[in-house]
């Protein structure tokens, strides 16, 4: 294994190194780069604002308190409030966060703590798999399976003493905000139960060993701290849970009801914003009725707007706390 | 004194103790070098020459600023965006830093070999070796990549082995082979000097061994600049030794320089020779 | 602990198992191949008929989408990633991220405000066009992030090699990430595959098969959102099945892909 010589790189040494060549590649990628990246950024603000100066329009027939605030929603009438659709996104989406987040730290601390890897991977991919699952599908599903099923169980809450509150109050017709608050929930779990899962797991070993040292028992280290620990991530979790939830259209549509109204009882018909816009649009004839659906979706874009920004605010100072801290 | 094994003369007359070197033989000649990372100094006044067919030790305590020099040799230390040089380094007489020097053509006629074997992972060795040069415009069609495939691995000692398999990936070599298959692909793009950072350390002593030899056999054409933690590596492989160490400030600077036999067999510095007997580092 | 943790664990899967049971029982009913190839015999009150209208329309938008959105998205993640430059590349990363965060029937209303009403009618084009900004945040974020874990061992190989910047890019990073790519690639397809909303406005819908993107056409997702919505039709709710069963298929179908591919990437990230 001997190595043989070469010739001599150079009778002059150091010529080469005077050389200057012209890429041409060089300033082609680059410019096709910075021009392709700056064409998807143009495409994306002249949207936002064409959309918005659309909406606009809106305003020479309702003022824009009028419109953010009113109750009512008759296009026969000419008669556009958001209200009832802003309620309705509200009181959904909250339902979903209430079903949607303890279902998802329990299941993300079955799949991370308690069970044996060989369970946790089926289990932990069944639910990332509910994320793969298209809207459509759940809407239908929801409005074939779950609105019957859930329509026994809230005609006997409302029936029940329980009922008395305005709340659980019925009549129940089937579609309601709690149905689709239960559907989002589904929609959701994946989301924050995968944030959550990633968050315990940043848990330093370190921390956990000091813990586990000092006599405390699986659960109390958990609760001691992974949880604490977790706390900023599962957050960060949550307000993604929740724009996901805001933005949801075509499930929502199939199963709450479709009546611009605001009632207090969950089990009441409603109407949210996304969806509502996905069923008049087509067929907003009457004048100043697609600028008021339009309108909506700017209310909805900046609701979902200022839940993301909250979202990133939070993952941000997630992600620095918990930076450098992992001992492996 | 610990009196080792002096290194077999390579030139008819030794150059004195010190670096009075007759500038013919100067490679690379680095003159007051000093580095920093943005205002943390980290190398301090450091001059040396690396001759041209010879074998350059820098060698010295971890934190001496070993991997910074060397990587001011063929400008890969700017890349880091807070690095900045002054002093001057001139390569043939040439300040590679000149205002009218391309980078690119400095890192073509100096190449690099570094700690851990880094063959690109998506190519075959064949392509390994000839992408760089084939990208430098070197050799162009079929015929003439395969000649310079051939040449290179025979420089880097690695044909035999590999020759039957050049279509298999760059990944699926031991750790030695990488090292040489980075080597013979450096040579490929015909430096007129090859940097080593720590080549053997990722590597088994049998892979050593064979790193150090070829890179006595490249000292024959090329000018070798090795920086190695190991001692009786440089003792072994090298002709000059540069011996870095760290001050007060923490910035690295040159203890001593001079012939490899001098260095280990009768250093004119005290640190020097705590060093060499292993009462530091 | 363990037994309340269980329950959720068991109430989280019970829907999964409730949809594919019900997806499998109805669908496989309604479902034959011809349900593929067959054109739908007119509008969603007749009986009969197949889902060629939408599988077309669902290839060509779906193809359209992601030939718009794979480019202008490596771009911007070769831009975020390689050619930082400092504050223009962080504006056109958020803006991006931020479509990401945007619900998909506002994305359909952006469409229809500059697509739709500038060419004065519906069109696959549009559709293609939604599609293509629901793929494009998820093929950026993920190019994103495999341009960052190329190894800087990788990086100062190449410029200790000299090569240009472009070459080094172009045939070391590319394909040494190439499979994260794909995988990135085949999730953002696999969601547009499912996106209903975003079609609404622009593509509209058809009960005919239409080739010519210029022309309003039918999706999968739309497909079968017109025939659910048709619930008194025993035959449309069938054809709703069959046409549920399929998308799930495919979207499954994709997923698993795109996991099988992220098992074999040859740089692991976080």
């Amino acid at each position: 294994m001997t190595a043989e010589t070469a010739p001599a790189p150079t009778d002059t040494p150091g010529a080469f190194i005077r050389q200057r060549r012209m890429s041409l590649g060089d300033p082609l990628l680059g410019w096709g780069v910075r021009i392709l990246s700056w064409l998807a950024f143009l495409a994306i603000v002249v949207m936002l604002l064409d959309t918005a100066l659309h909406s606009i329009k809106l305003l020479e027939h309702t003022s824009l308190w009028d419109f953010v605030t009113g109750t009512a929603w008759q296009p026969a009438s000419l008669v556009y409030g958001a209200l009832p659709f802003i309620y309705g996104t509200v009181v959904t989406s909250t339902i979903a966060l209430l079903i949607a987040v303890p279902l998802a730290l329990g299941a993300a601390l079955l799949v991370n703590e308690y069970l044996p890897s060989r369970a946790a991977t089926p289990v932990a991919y069944g639910i990332e798999l509910l994320a793969a699952v298209p809207s459509v599908v759940y809407g239908f599903w929801g409005v074939i399976v779950l609105v019957p099923a859930l329509r026994v169980l809230e005609e006997a809450v409302a029936g029940s003493p329980a009922g008395q509150f305005p709340l659980f109050s019925g009549p129940v017709p089937g579609p309601s905000y709690f149905a689709a608050g239960v559907i989002l929930a589904i929609m959701i779990l994946p989301i924050v139960t995968s944030v959550a899962r990633d968050a315990m797991r940043a848990t330093p070993r370190l921390q956990r060993e000091g813990a586990l040292a000092l006599g405390a028992t699986h659960w109390e280290t958990i609760r001691h701290v992974v949880l604490p620990f977790a706390r900023g991530g599962i957050f960060a979790g949550v307000i993604l849970g929740l724009s996901r939830a805001i933005g949801e259209t075509i499930a929502v549509l199939f199963v709450i009801g479709n009546q611009p109204q605001i009632n207090a009882s969950i089990f009441a018909p409603g109407y949210s914003l996304p969806s509502v816009i996905a069923s008049e649009f087509a067929e907003a004839n009457q004048p100043f009725h697609p600028e008021a659906l339009i309108g909506l979706g700017v209310v909805l874009f900046v609701l979902s707007f200022a839940v993301n920004l909250l979202a990133r605010g939070v993952v941000g100072r997630f992600e620095a706390h918990a930076g450098g801290a992992d001992v492996r | 004194m610990i009196r080792l094994q002096p290194q077999a003369a390579t030139l008819p007359d030794q150059p004195a103790v010190g670096h009075t070197v007759r500038s013919m033989d100067a490679a690379i000649d680095v003159q007051h070098l000093n580095a920093y990372y943005g205002t943390k100094q980290v190398v301090r006044d450091v001059t040396f020459v690396a001759r041209q067919r010879a074998v350059t030790a820098i060698i010295g305590p971890s934190g001496s600023g070993k991997s910074t020099v060397l990587r001011s040799l063929n400008r890969m230390l700017e890349v880091v965006p807070s690095a900045r040089i002054e002093g001057k380094i001139l390569f043939h007489g040439i300040d590679i830093y000149g205002r009218d020097i391309d980078p690119a053509a400095v890192r073509r006629t100096i190449g690099m070999v570094f700690q851990q074997p880094n063959p690109f992972p998506t190519m075959s060795i064949y392509d390994n070796v000839v992408a760089a040069a084939r990208f430098n415009g070197l050799v162009k069609g079929r015929a003439q990549s395969d000649e310079l495939l051939e040449r290179c691995l025979r420089q880097a000692a690695l044909w035999d082995e590999v020759k039957d398999s050049l279509g298999k990936s760059g990944a699926s070599l031991s750790g030695g082979q990488q090292q040489r298959l980075c080597i013979a692909r450096a040579l490929a793009v015909n430096p007129e000097a090859i940097l080593m950072d720590e080549p053997c350390s990722a590597l088994d002593p049998i892979a050593t061994l064979q790193i150090e030899q070829l890179a006595r056999d490249l000292a024959q054409t090329y000018a070798i600049v090795i920086v190695t933690h190991n001692m009786q590596q440089a003792a072994r492989a090298s002709d000059d030794t540069v011996f870095m160490s760290v001050d007060e400030q923490r910035a690295g600077y040159v203890v001593e320089t001079g012939p490899t036999s001098q260095i280990f067999t009768n250093p004119t510095n005290k640190t020097t020779e705590d060093y060499i007997t292993g009462r530091f580092g | 602990m363990l037994l309340l943790c269980l329950a959720a664990g068991a109430i989280a899967l019970l829907p999964l198992v409730l949809v594919l049971f019900y997806l499998l029982s109805e669908g496989l009913k309604a479902w034959s191949p011809a349900f593929l190839v067959s054109p739908p015999g007119g509008g969603v009150t007749t009986k009969g008929g197949g889902a060629l209208n939408a599988i077309v329309g669902t290839l060509e938008m779906t193809g359209l989408g992601l030939a718009i959105a794979a480019p202008l998205g490596l771009a911007v993640a070769l831009y975020v990633a390689e050619y930082r430059e400092g504050r223009m590349a962080v504006v056109v990363r958020t803006a991006v991220d931020l479509v990401a965060g945007i619900p998909s029937i506002v994305i359909g209303l952006f469409v229809y405000s500059i697509v739709v009403v500038t060419m004065g009618h519906f069109s696959g084009y549009a559709g293609a066009i939604a599609l293509s900004l629901i793929m494009l945040p998820i093929i950026a974020r993920t190019s994103e992030e495999m341009f960052k874990i190329v190894p800087r061992q990788l990086r100062e190989g190449t410029m200790a090699l000299a090569m240009p910047r472009w070459r080094a890019i172009v045939s070391v990073y590319i394909p040494t990430v190439a499979t994260g790519i794909v995988t990135g690639i085949v999730l953002a397809v696999s969601r547009a595959i499912g996106e209903t909303a975003p079609l609404l406005f622009t593509a509209l819908g058809s009960s005919f098969v239409v080739t010519d993107m210029n022309r309003p056409m039918s999706a999968l997702p739309l497909y079968m959102f017109q025939n659910a919505l048709n619930i008194g039709f025993p035959a449309a709710v069938q054809r709703a099945w069959a046409a549920a069963l399929t998308l799930v298929a495919i979207v499954l179908l994709f997923n698993v892909l795109g996991r099988w591919l992220a098992s074999r990437m040859l740089l692991k990230g976080r």
